[in-house]
């Protein structure tokens, strides 16, 4: 591992609920490590496995997607297709090689402020123990 | 009567009262040893119709070009389910399909080295040996179909190796991949106008034959397949460099009998696994 | 060739700080179609959007990124900033470099600029691929629903009607009234409650513009704001409250008895009953659980043989009693909704130390409430439980099921503190030779003439406040032994109490989370309803078209409950002074080149807004209803196609998003 590692983390945040409840852990001022970059999205059922998969092939060592917890969506069953969707793609994922620690599925609602920092921290701890995904063969390849 | 009679008696008739303007069905290839898709619309093309155990594609797929004419088909078990899958995302009407289905007894290896005699992998694990749909049955279905206890052994054995062995396995694989999408254009799941890897906006993929590409090149096609794939294991069957395809569609398959408790193909009514949900449902797979 | 414009704000020292808003604007000016730079240091005040405004007309810029603060805050904001100066205001993007950058990595000054600098990065990825959108205009039913009927629910039901637009206020009880009505007393006046809550409720049932229904529940709610469609389910009451004149000859002649609800199971009522004296409607319900006549039917069925009851039938003088009434559904159409469903008490049986329940004496501040009441079921003498004699030593505790983590709730029920005083100086004037005594924490008297009335029940009335926390109540006898401190003297303390009031905590009523899901609404940990802004948006949600009121959002008292009902009102009879609606234009399309029929878009869309169309070449595809759709976004991950795509959320923006970061 190398020592300047930093892993990078996509974060794909619904807007109703844990964007909200990422605003409130920023409101009341609680840290947590640099690494993720939100990205808004409406709902988590908004999420295609194509982004998932694109996020990894870009760069990304860790990919989070958080919604609204079942049953409290905004637009009431999104996050039950997300749900079906994500539970069919983590295992799928780690069967081709993406460690399952790579890619987390968590449900953070509009007030959980300090949930979410406690989830970007254990997330990004995890991601420096398994250190940088890295593509053997795309190594040095144009 | 043999397989190949029947089916030429069949649709014979079906020919001559003009209850279909073609029948799909299967002749004897030009090296006379395998078996190539026939399109009959006259009577004296019917007489080339056969059945046996080289008769490998899956015609389900040429319904998609005939969508408005009332066509005839000879379907194994694993075909018809693509029927199946079809008519449930409203590609094909049942009104205008006659199904010969036929109950089949495996398909053999084909290519020039071998002996014609070992059953194709997917055949090995079968366990429907009759049509799941049709409108006539040609051939004697199985008393009973063999219990394979070991169906995903090979998925299995790939997800109890580590991480980085399977990671190294994948890349070794997806590096073969010259993209010339021949897995797509054989399977009957795949009929979008434009693929997505065809896309140039957003470029999901792009030009480059390059491993990551490849890799959410195979990934994406496999998951697009997820609670689809009808595992006739024809796309792995025409990769040109032998990409284990039936090892990603199978693990899919395995993942959706486990968490949705759905097969493909097996009726047209019930709802894709992503087309529904349940509220209690809890995935410890999400963690 | 795109023109983007980016500008950093510093938010005062919120954002420049912690992050080094000039490395930002320098990484900014080389990002691809950054056209120009700037930042400001509060880009929502006027001089902050009046030099965006400008800057965007000098430099020709077509799209905008700010680096400001969370787009929930602002981006309605800016919208406006950008029309004006003549931009399309969907041509915007928001970098959150305030919420998720400088004020959760003000630890590392350096990472969280980097940060900032890669969120910009990804806001002008975005605004690359921004397309202008265009609103559309709805109609609306200017019709108001009111679910609750309590003091909130009646106040809103009455501000509403008053400005001339219909209301349906629906309750779940045979009465209005809530929580209320079943109050003796109200501090810091020490009005008589239902003196002054009956003229309302009355108001509310001859109101031209509101329809009462009682004993009724919202089932389900569809559609959005200016169109719900709700369809109410109006209990069988048994009763025709057409014909029924209120004289009270059923539920006087009556036979059957059952503990009463309102008095909280310590006096019975009928089985044909109304809840209380005043009851608005004055018009009985049955209660066909314990009512001899259902019993009878039901034992029929059984094959048992039970005595059959027809004496209010008999003597109904206008032969309003109606045994075969069924449940109705009423479906109505409405423009607004407000919730003001209320609050039940904490159940203390889950404080072991204080006896789970099971001492008769040890009772709650409501039951208190029902035993000061004058038709409550000791005809307002305050006696015991048990025995029925005149306590002389009353002891109340604090805080029981509020301020405690333990018992999963932690927030402060803030009415407790008062009504505690309130209850200790209606005991004395009840009872002069009774003693009272009070276990707090604190003493939470912060509204007006709230601290000079618990200096009165201290000062005038002898209420002896022990500063301390009662860690157990046992019998001994014919008396309740509370342990407690009094930790200003340092000592433990015993009283031998003939009666323990305890000051249970208020939470969200039974049900609050079922009609939350139905409403989608969303509810916090303690499953009260959260408002848009705690500070600046107190009675709204996040959803268009639904509000709030009262206590179902938090804890409070009969003054906030009120204003939040005027509150609420005032926001609806503001929507229905439009005519139309402008609608949200970040919606879902589908491309009808791409889109293969598979219909897999129609199964999965939450608002059914994907309907079918046959093209010219007799294909049938989906098609979005633009109006229905509310831009969730499930049917675009839900196409293989790629034909479903979302305005403002497109494949093409966020995959642009994703590969703009570490470049």
């Amino acid at each position: 591992m190398a020592i300047e590692y930093q892993p990078k983390i996509v974060g794909f945040l619904c807007n109703w609920c844990s964007y909200a409840g990422a605003d409130v852990a920023g409101t009341s001022r609680i840290c947590y490590p640099p690494n993720i970059r939100i990205i808004r999205v409406p709902c988590s059922g908004r999420i295609d496995p194509l982004l998932v998969v694109k996020s990894f092939q870009q760069g990304a060592d860790g990919v989070l997607i958080a919604g609204c917890h079942p049953g409290d969506c905004h637009y009431t069953e999104g996050n039950y297709y997300a749900r079906r969707r994500l539970a069919l793609l983590r295992p799928f994922l780690e069967y081709i090689g993406i460690e399952k620690e790579r890619f987390r599925v968590e449900w953070v609602s509009a007030s959980e402020g300090k949930k979410w920092a406690q989830v970007v921290s254990s997330f990004t701890d995890e991601l420096y123990k398994l250190g940088p995904r890295e593509m053997t063969l795309a190594k040095g390849t144009g | 009567m043999d397989l190949g009679e029947q089916i030429r008696n069949k649709a014979k008739e079906l020919i001559e009262r003009e209850t279909v303007d073609c029948v799909i069905g299967y002749e004897r290839a030009t090296d006379g040893v395998g078996a190539r898709p026939l399109f009959a619309y006259k009577p004296e093309e019917v007489d080339r119709l056969i059945f046996d155990q080289t008769c490998t594609h899956n015609l389900a797929k040429y319904l998609l070009n005939s969508k408005d004419k009332a066509t005839a088909i000879v379907v194994k078990p694993c075909d018809s389910r693509a029927i199946n899958l079809l008519l449930n995302e409203s590609q094909i009407q049942r009104d205008k399909l006659f199904i010969i289905g036929v109950a089949c007894p495996g398909i053999t290896k084909t290519g020039l080295n071998n002996t014609h005699e070992e059953l194709q992998a997917a055949c090995q694990i079968c366990q429907q040996h009759t049509p799941v749909i049709y409108d006539f049955l040609v051939g004697e279905p199985p008393a009973s179909e063999p219990d394979i206890a070991e169906a995903y052994a090979d998925v299995a054995a790939m997800e109890g190796q580590s991480a980085e062995e399977r990671r190294a396995f994948w890349e070794e694989q997806f590096s073969r991949c010259i993209r010339c999408y021949a897995c797509r254009q054989v399977c009957p799941g795949c009929y979008c106008t434009e693929c997505f890897v065809e896309r140039l906006d957003p470029l999901w993929v792009g030009i480059r034959i390059a491993p990551e590409e490849n890799e959410v090149w195979n990934t994406i096609r496999a998951f697009h397949l997820a609670g689809r794939c009808i595992a006739c294991n024809e796309c792995e069957r025409v990769c040109p460099v032998n990409i284990p395809l039936s090892l990603l569609n199978r693990k899919l398959e395995k993942e959706v009998r486990q968490l949705f408790n759905f097969q493909a193909g097996i009726d047209a009514e019930t709802p894709a696994p992503f087309a529904t949900y349940k509220k209690e449902e809890v995935f410890p797979e999400l963690g | 060739m795109a023109r983007t414009g980016v500008f950093i704000c510093h938010c005062g020292t919120n954002i420049g700080g912690t992050v080094d808003v000039s490395k930002v604007l320098e990484a900014a000016k080389s990002m691809p179609t950054v056209a120009y730079v700037d930042d400001n240091t509060y880009s929502c005040s006027e001089p902050g959007q009046a030099s965006i405004h400008d800057a965007i007309i000098e430099n020709r810029l077509d799209r905008v990124v700010i680096g400001c603060c969370s787009p929930r805050m602002h981006e309605n904001t800016f919208r406006k900033t950008v029309a004006t100066a003549g931009i399309n205001p969907y041509l915007l993007e928001i970098a959150n470099i305030r919420e998720h950058c400088s004020w959760v990595h003000g630890d590392d000054k350096e990472a969280a600029t980097d940060k900032a600098i890669e969120l910009v990065r990804m806001a002008v990825a975005k605004a690359a691929s921004l397309e202008p959108l265009f609103s559309r205009q709805v109609g609306l039913t200017k019709r108001a629903l009111v679910i609750g009927g309590g003091i909130a629910g009646i106040q809103a039901a009455l501000d509403i009607a008053n400005a001339d637009y219909e209301v349906v206020l629906v309750e779940r009880e045979p009465s209005i009234g809530g929580r209320m009505a079943q109050l003796d007393k109200t501090f810091p006046t020490l009005d008589c409650s239902a003196c002054i809550l009956a003229p309302k409720m009355v108001d509310v049932a001859q109101h031209h513009n509101i329809t009462l229904l009682t004993y009724a529940e919202v089932q389900d709610v569809k559609g959005f704001v200016g169109n719900f469609e709700v369809n109410i389910l109006q209990k069988a009451r048994k009763v025709d409250h057409i014909k029924c004149t209120g004289c009270g000859t059923c539920w006087q002649k009556c036979l059957e008895r059952t503990p009463s609800e309102f008095n909280l199971e310590m006096g019975k009522r009928s089985a044909i009953y109304i809840p209380f004296p005043q009851a608005v409607p004055l018009k009985p319900v049955i209660d066909t659980e314990h009512c001899a006549h259902f019993k009878y039917l039901e034992a029929k069925e059984e094959g048992r043989d039970l005595p059959d009851c027809n004496i209010c039938q008999q003597l109904c003088p206008v032969s309003a009693i109606d045994y075969e009434q069924e449940d109705q559904i009423i479906s109505e159409r409405f423009g607004a909704i407000i919730v003001a469903t209320g609050y039940q008490t904490f159940d203390h049986s889950v404080y072991h130390e204080y006896g789970s329940g099971r001492y008769t004496d040890v009772i709650t501040g409501l039951h208190l409430e029902r035993l000061l009441s004058a038709s409550g079921p000791t005809g307002g003498e305050v006696i015991r439980p048990s025995d029925g004699l005149l306590p002389k030593t009353v002891v109340f505790v604090s805080c029981v099921g509020s301020r405690d983590e333990q018992k999963g709730r932690s927030y402060c029920s803030k009415v407790c503190c008062m009504y505690m005083a309130k209850q200790a100086i209606m005991l004395k004037e009840h009872d002069p030779e009774v003693q009272c005594y009070i276990f707090y924490i604190d003493i939470r008297a912060g509204g007006k003439d709230f601290e000079e009335f618990a200096r009165r029940a201290q000062e005038e009335y002898g209420t002896l406040y022990l500063r301390g926390r009662v860690s157990k109540i046992y019998q001994e006898g014919k008396k309740l032994i509370v342990c407690g401190e009094d930790s200003l003297i340092g000592r433990a303390v015993e009283i031998a109490a003939d009666l323990v009031v305890l000051a249970t905590g208020m939470e969200p009523s039974i049900g609050a989370v079922e009609l939350a899901q139905r409403l989608k609404i969303s509810y916090d940990t303690n499953n009260f309803f959260i408002e848009a802004h705690p500070k600046l948006r107190p009675v709204e949600t996040n959803t268009d078209g639904i509000f709030l009121a009262g206590s179902c959002i938090g804890p409070k008292d009969i003054p906030e409950s009120v204003a939040q009902g005027g509150a609420a009102a005032a926001k609806v009879t503001a929507l229905f002074s439009q005519d139309v609606l402008t609608t949200d234009p970040m919606v879902a399309t589908i491309d009808p080149m791409l889109c293969s029929g598979c219909l897999l878009c129609t199964q999965v869309c939450p608002f059914n807004a994907i309907d079918t169309q046959v093209t010219r070449d007799g294909r049938t595809i989906a098609l979005v209803n633009e109006t229905m759709c509310k831009g969730c976004g499930l049917c675009v991950a839900s196409c293989r196609f790629g034909a479903a795509d979302l305005r403002g959320f497109t494949q093409q923006q966020i995959l642009a998003q994703v590969t703009s970061l570490w470049r």
